[in-house]
């Protein structure tokens, strides 16, 4: 039997929740543990047998086909937001054209891994026009359409998956479920792919127990990756930097020397200066997001936080640049600079600091400490921290 | 993944780790640490007091068997010594199991369910304006 998949991404969200980006790109398109929920997805209608599989994707400024390839069987269309349902309906058109009996149509949306078998076999066994599959009773935007009922698919297409011309049966399914709407959600699915509570596993290659690292990826020595980790192409772990609980760094990521990453996920082509401590995040376009705090942060340092380019040329230039800018910068420090004497106790005491100043309309002294004028050896220290 | 067939030393450390302890423990463990590619358990059960001392103790134990492309994994630890290796975040260094059983386990196959691992966050709905 010919079965194939449509697999649907843009930017419209489900009522009542908010559109699932996170820095402009879909979660869906976003990797995790090496690769995005639309080749997961794809990866598992293959393993049904479901295929050739199409993806039809709402044409963003940030997504580019380049990240799209990888994936066997699947085939990327980009679509104006004004024309993705018709593209959508003209590609499942040319599905039922090519010879499909049944196509399996799905939005991400949620990433969700149900049995596939058991859908299409409960689609035929009712002899349905089209079925809908829900997860403990909320209906999710996936369905099995029978070809042969394109006026049904054309009726879905043109209401946006939100009604069908004729009664959808429900399929009720279970299997791993992942609303995939914010980054708690992202995160959540990365520590469910690593710590093997789906289907899916890592791309990548298990080199010891628990720390996945895909073709390319580069552990210096120095550095520790602590299990359960994930260490994706072309990634650079620098000597002294610490990987640890459930940690995932994506293709072409680089964290700097010294620095450790707990409990978070580094998204593709992103950098991560040394000396950082990053925990419970998602980070990547130069976007934290802490999961803890609840709160999203765009770091505009390029030395913390940078993204860098998908190909190697211009990451290799823009090194070269900052090298190039660097030593002679230095050079007219170390013989024409002057030396800057560091100020007494006394005076640095009663001087407000430039970062609260005037801008803040804080102009107090940084400390009270009257007692400095009676204790030549008094000294202020913080109550707390190693610093 | 190569089958791992290197064998696991498990030592239990004593109640107290003070800097004396700590020392005479260290001297135990040298000659295992000195070997190739060590494979180290630590079983913390015992533990009722540890200080910076127990604490630079496993650091130096885990550094000296990662230089030696070994691990140091820790197993069963009591409430004790978890406050302390949480308070100077170096929990996070090691693979903490809850038996060393599991622990010896881990060093041939990978096991989710056993680790000790706070993973879980408060979901946030502000999050997906990210």
């Amino acid at each position: 039997m010919d079965i194939r998949g449509l697999v649907l991404i843009n930017s419209e969200a489900e009522s009542g929740t908010e559109p699932n980006h996170f820095g402009e790109v879909p979660l869906a398109l976003v990797d995790v543990a090496g690769k995005s929920a639309l080749m997961r997805t794809a990866e598992r209608l293959r393993k049904f047998g479901v295929g050739p599989v199409t993806a039809v994707i709402e044409e963003a400024p940030t997504i580019s086909v380049r990240g799209l390839q990888g994936e066997p069987g699947l085939t990327s269309m980009i679509s104006p937001r004004e024309r993705f349902w018709r593209t959508a309906e003209n590609a499942f058109n040319d599905l039922v054209q090519a010879g499909a009996e049944i196509v399996i149509l799905i939005k991400l949306g949620c990433y969700f891994e149900p049995d596939f078998d058991a859908v299409i076999q409960s689609h035929l066994d009712h002899n349905c026009r089209v079925s809908k599959l829900s997860y403990e009773g909320l209906p999710l935007e996936v369905f099995c359409i029978s070809a042969s009922r394109r006026n049904d698919a054309a009726s879905l297409f043109r209401t946006n998956l939100s009604k069908c011309r004729t009664d959808c049966e429900i399929v009720e399914q279970n299997g791993y479920f992942n609303p995939l709407s914010n980054a708690c959600d992202l995160r959540q699915l990365a520590i469910d792919i690593l710590t093997l509570q789906t289907d899916t596993s890592p791309a990548g290659q298990q080199v010891k127990p628990g720390v996945w690292i895909a073709r390319g990826g580069h552990v210096e020595k120095g550095a520790r990756v602590i299990a359960p980790a994930f260490i994706g192409a072309g990634a650079c772990i620098r000597s002294g930097a610490v990987i640890t609980r459930c940690t995932v760094v994506e293709r072409n990521s680089e964290i700097d020397c010294g620095t450790v990453v707990e409990n978070s996920s580094v998204l593709a082509n992103s950098y991560l200066g040394a000396g950082l401590d990053l925990a419970h995040s998602v980070m990547g376009m130069g976007v934290i997001a802490n999961l803890r705090r609840g709160a999203t942060a765009l770091i505009s340092d390029v030395k913390l936080v940078r993204s860098l380019s998908d190909s190697a040329a211009p990451n290799f230039l823009s090194s070269a640049k900052e090298f190039v800018r660097f030593i002679p910068r230095q050079m007219w420090r170390g013989i024409f600079g002057a030396r800057v004497q560091p100020a007494d106790l006394n005076t640095t005491l009663h001087q407000t600091s430039p970062a609260l100043g005037k801008a803040a309309g804080y102009e107090a002294p940084a400390c009270n400490a009257g007692a400095a004028d009676e204790f030549s050896n008094f000294v202020a220290v913080r109550p707390h921290g190693n610093q | 993944m190569e089958i791992n067939s290197r064998p696991v030393v498990v030592k239990r450390m004593p109640e107290r780790v003070n800097a004396r302890t700590a020392r005479e423990f260290m001297r135990a463990l040298r000659p295992f640490l000195t070997t190739d590619r060590p494979q180290l358990v630590l079983d913390l059960s015992q533990v009722a007091r540890l200080d910076a001392a127990g604490v630079e103790m496993l650091l130096s134990c885990m550094s000296a068997a990662h230089k030696r492309d070994g691990d140091l994994k820790l197993a069963a630890p009591s409430a004790q010594a978890c406050v302390v290796l949480e308070l100077t975040r170096t929990e996070r260094l090691f693979e903490i199991y809850d038996t060393s059983t599991d622990a010896v386990r881990s060093f041939s196959g990978f096991l989710p369910n056993t680790m000790r691992q706070q993973l879980l966050h408060n979901r946030s709905p502000s999050m997906s304006a990210a």
